[in-house]
């Protein structure tokens, strides 16, 4: 009786995929069928400006993302709050900017030359070390206050807490910085909206500056992160904690620090995306966080939540299909999050454990 | 098992949070709208048309009057009434406005030994308040004329009230188009409406500019949405090609992929509807998605100085429009007893301040071309304002207030700004 009851859910369930991907594939052909053959396709250089303004984003998401994906692989929760955490990585990294942009140094050529442009590297050194040291600082008093003494409670309640510190510290932003808009101030070098021009047939398509600078920093990033946890000690003791807490308290691991130890390293990542976040993009306020935060978390689910290279590739993914997807289906550009969680919705229907799978095998939960 | 329905949770929840992401940026730039709110019953009271009081005999201007006339007996001074919002979230523009026409009152050096003063009473900015400041005011018979009311939903509660009254109205931000529509009598404008800029927009773009190729962007509000549709059918019918059209999702940062599609279209210029935080984003990425010799071209939600201090360089050329009037003498001597007398920069509060001012300016002009004086009393005959009223020909700050039948009085239109330098110039003083 039971086996056959179990036997028409799963055709059932088998049913339902089919249809949901019948229909999916048969809008997509429609659609996709459509812009290539009607007049309205776009040339080559606008096609590259949709896959520039896709990889810059989604080297943001990626960094983000890869926060979600460590603290899921260890704790098997969702840090609701950590675009918050990215979103005080940004104020820090404005405040340092703008206090840099008032530092004279004068020099005989120019009197009015002040610190920020005087040694720009340096300032955007320290900046990101600011702006990635107070989000490591927030990730890891966001552990030790909110998730730490929840620890062993059911795994809903982490997650209440998380939405809470997120409500908690945008508010509190906005009490202690006002909820006016405000503007990165870069080194003349990095000025927004300019950057390489590349010819493309007879237009040419601009590699902005800060785009390319924040390609370059999150990839550099991410590679740091892999061989962080491939090849150091506090790589493997994350590893071994992710995989079995008690078997790695028994081996001497201390699991608590651990657990410290890679919401600090989630800051730093999300903190360093909150400063080439507003480096790029300029305007921010205190809700700055929260919608990088969704499209993170959406993009490390789209990987393979707790697996650090499928958040890398969700990531990218996601900036991706956000530039792509309107154009490749004709559609309006108001809808590239509908896109995006439509995608999202599709994955976890056909692979729930998302496209590069999880690290963790259901057992182990 | 438990891991997939756990994620699926979460994806519900993650929808949920997403679909409630807070509006990033909300601002009051862009002229005064509020909400409809519907007017049920608005009371309506029969004005006893004899105000004349100890029955002594009227002039027989005042007897052949559909109204009568205002009766002000030496010593009292002549009122001009306004319903604005001078308390709670909206009070910068009832406080403004109403400073507004102070000043053109104050400036003035009466009639006939008769001195004019201001009775503005607080209407919440609501259409329940608009109503009840309307039926106070026509209970005062030495109420001569409305300079208000200041927001759409209360001007629209108000305007059968003084229809039945005869007491004129002057509002010099009410820009809601079906005010206008109602067959009025007393109701007249200063303010512009959102079709009067759409098309000036329009006409500007394709017959002084010379551009017959644009695109319309806007952020998908009722406002800027608004807007890019008056202008894009505006245009059309001029006989120019609208090449693209996309909305985009205000409070982002990120607005290449739109703009891209749009420049693939090759517009000469792109006309947008909607905020300046939006147009600061779009004018920062505009080299990035290959529109460098393409013009901005914004609305009054646009024009500010955030607009000129966050793009600096890259927002150079964009033009925008306004309801402020470009510099002039009398500006500039308006602006510094404004701020003599209320120790506010005038523009401060709204941008409202020298339509007010001109909206007093046209009310006395009207009431002086009417007004008599017989036996050491001052007459309006009240139906002969209302006529005067609408029979406006005033040259004021904002520029020609000249109503039309149906009461549209902004005749100059809005005034186009350009940034040169950084800073926003009056487009007819752009030397090219």
């Amino acid at each position: 009786m039971i086996n056959k009851i179990k036997d028409i859910k799963l055709t059932s369930g088998l049913i339902l995929r089919l249809l949901v991907g019948l229909i999916v594939v048969i809008y997509l052909g429609w659609r996709i069928f459509q812009t290539a053959f009607s007049e309205g396709t776009y040339g080559t250089d606008t096609w590259m400006r949709f896959l520039i303004a896709g990889l810059v984003i989604g080297g943001m998401y990626a960094l983000i993302a890869i926060g979600y994906t460590l603290v899921y692989g260890i704790l098997f929760m969702i840090n609701f709050a950590h675009g918050e955490v990215m979103m005080l990585g940004t104020f820090a990294g404005y405040f340092i900017l703008e206090a840099f942009a008032t530092i004279p140094m004068p020099t005989e050529a120019d009197p009015e030359l002040m610190f920020l442009n005087a040694r720009p590297v340096i300032a955007l050194v320290i900046t990101f070390i600011v702006g990635a040291g107070v989000s490591a600082l927030m990730g890891y008093l966001l552990e030790k206050i909110a998730y730490r003494p929840l620890r062993g409670a059911p795994r809903l309640i982490p997650l209440i807490s998380a939405i809470g510190a997120s409500i908690f510290l945008q508010n509190a932003a906005q009490l202690l910085f006002g909820p006016q808009r405000r503007q990165y101030i870069n080194p003349d070098f990095l000025w927004r909206g300019t950057g390489w021009m590349i010819p493309i047939g007879d237009k040419s398509v601009m590699i902005t500056y800060t785009g390319m600078f924040s390609f370059v920093l999150s990839i550099l990033l991410m590679i740091g992160l892999f061989i962080l946890v491939k090849r150091t000690k506090l790589g493997k003791s994350m590893r071994a904690v992710a995989e079995n807490k008690q078997a790695a308290a028994l081996m001497g691991v201390d699991v608590d620090s651990v657990i410290s130890k890679t919401f600090v390293i989630s800051g730093i990542l999300a903190g360093s995306a909150g400063v080439m976040w507003g480096i790029h993009n300029g305007l921010f306020n205190h809700y700055v966080g929260f919608i990088p935060g969704i499209k993170a978390f959406t993009a490390a689910v789209l990987g393979g939540i707790g697996n650090i290279p499928g958040a890398m590739a969700g990531g990218m993914l996601l900036g991706l299909l956000e530039s792509l997807g309107p154009a490749l289906l004709g559609l309006d550009f108001q809808l590239k999050d509908v896109i995006a969680f439509t995608i999202l919705i599709l994955v976890l229907i056909f692979r729930p454990s998302g496209l590069l799978g999880e690290a963790l095998t259901e057992e182990k939960v | 098992m438990k891991v997939k329905h756990f994620f699926v949770l979460i994806c519900v929840v993650v929808l949920a949070l997403s679909a409630c992401a807070p509006e990033q940026i909300t601002e009051t730039a862009a002229p005064v709208e509020e909400e409809t709110e519907e007017v049920t019953d608005v009371v309506t009271e029969e004005v006893t048309e004899e105000s004349s009081s100890e029955g002594e005999a009227m002039p027989q201007a005042c007897l052949d009057d559909a109204f009568g006339c205002a009766v002000i007996p030496e010593g009292e001074t002549i009122k001009i009434g306004m319903g604005a919002p001078l308390l709670g979230d909206y009070s910068m523009f009832g406080i403004d406005i109403s400073q507004g026409v102070t000043m053109a009152l104050m400036m003035d050096d009466g009639f006939e030994g008769w001195t004019y003063e201001l009775v503005a009473e607080d209407t919440g900015g609501t259409a329940e308040g608009g109503a009840a400041v309307a039926n106070k005011m026509v209970t005062d018979p030495t109420v001569v004329a409305i300079a208000g009311h200041i927001f759409s939903g209360s001007t629209d509660a108000a305007i059968p009230v003084y229809d039945k009254a005869g007491l004129p109205m002057m509002s010099p931000s009410a820009t809601n188009p079906d005010l206008t529509q109602k067959g009025s009598a007393v109701f007249n404008r200063l303010a512009f409406t959102d079709a009067d800029q759409g098309k000036a927009a329009a006409d500007l773009l394709f017959n002084q500019l010379g551009f017959t190729k644009i695109a319309a962007m806007h952020d998908g509000g009722t406002y800027g949405q608004g807007l890019a549709d008056v202008v894009k059918a505006e245009f059309e019918e001029l006989g120019g090609e609208v090449v693209a059209y996309e909305a985009i999702t205000p409070g982002e940062a990120d607005y290449v992929a739109p703009l891209s599609a749009v420049a693939d279209a090759g517009p000469e210029a792109v006309y947008f509807g909607g905020y300046a935080a939006d147009a600061i984003v779009m004018m920062n990425q505009w080299a990035q998605a290959g529109l460098n010799d393409v013009l901005l071209f914004g609305c009054d939600g646009t024009y500010g100085v955030e607009f000129t201090e966050k793009t600096g360089a890259n927002g150079e050329g964009a033009i925008a429009a306004s309801l402020v009037p470009p510099d002039s003498d009398e500006k500039v001597a308006f602006d510094a007893a404004y701020l003599e007398e209320f120790g506010l920069e005038a523009g401060e509060l709204s941008a409202f301040t020298w339509s007010s001012f001109d909206t007093g300016g046209v009310l006395i002009a009207a009431i002086e071309s009417v007004a008599f004086v017989e036996d050491g009393t001052l007459f309006v005959p009240r139906g002969a304002l209302v006529d005067a009223v609408r029979n406006t020909d005033f040259v004021g700050l904002t520029g020609l207030v000249k109503c039309d039948e149906i009461g549209e009085c902004n005749a100059s239109g809005p005034t186009f700004y350009k940034v040169v330098d950084g800073a926003w110039v009056p487009l007819e003083l752009v030397s090219e």
